[in-house]
């Protein structure tokens, strides 16, 4: 059995799994962008149709929640464990500082739709620390 | 912890890759216990002591 990381089985799962998810939240987000008006309320219709693009995102963390899970390569799972440690570390740093931010100033809120691609950002920021640390 | 996993694999004229194939993990993984970069678990130390023939104290060596 050959295990580099592109041929190791769990990546490949995890491939099948995210791609499709990706897609199907980039396609409920043009739906709910097109169908839903920018003043919409909220009713029935518009949480069902504004609810998808979430439940892609849903199936995108479940995607990267079960790569780990599954990865049988020790090595490459502290490196995604450490990837996974630095995106949550940024996350937390960026949320904690800003809510600071927003409740003694009148900075921007930070919509909470950010968490996730900050999250994803963060990943990259796992791989510098990864990189950095010779890994 | 220091080992001697690339004289063992060298003597053996082994690739990394034939390595990592025989214990079921990825090259960058054999690659990097040989660098001295990571430690493997006790599982994986048997697994290579398993390969090599040999016991686990005559790969892996206190610092």
């Amino acid at each position: 059995m050959t295990c580099s990381p592109m041929s190791n089985a769990a990546y490949r799962r995890y491939m099948r799994r995210f791609w499709p998810a990706t897609g199907l939240y980039v396609l409920a987000i043009a739906l709910a962008t097109w169908l839903i008006p920018d003043d919409a309320t909220a009713n029935p219709l518009t949480v069902a149709i504004a609810i998808l693009p979430g439940i892609g995102m849903v199936l995108m963390i479940w995607a990267m929640a079960r790569l780990l899970i599954e990865l049988d390569d020790e090595y490459l799972k502290m490196l995604e464990i450490r990837k996974s440690l630095a995106a949550t570390g940024v996350v937390l740093a960026v949320a904690s500082v800003w809510g600071i931010l927003e409740l003694y100033t009148d900075v921007p809120r930070l919509p909470v739709f950010f968490i996730f691609p900050l999250w994803c950002g963060g990943l990259v920021v796992g791989q510098a620390w990864n990189w950095k640390a010779g890994l | 912890m220091k080992n001697r996993l690339r004289v063992l694999r060298a003597e053996r004229e082994w690739s990394q890759q034939q390595l990592a194939d025989a214990l079921q993990v990825s090259r960058q993984s054999v690659n990097a216990i040989e660098t001295g970069k990571y430690d493997p678990s006790l599982p994986l130390a048997f697994r290579i002591a398993d390969v090599f023939g040999l016991p686990i104290e005559q790969i892996f060596l206190r610092v």
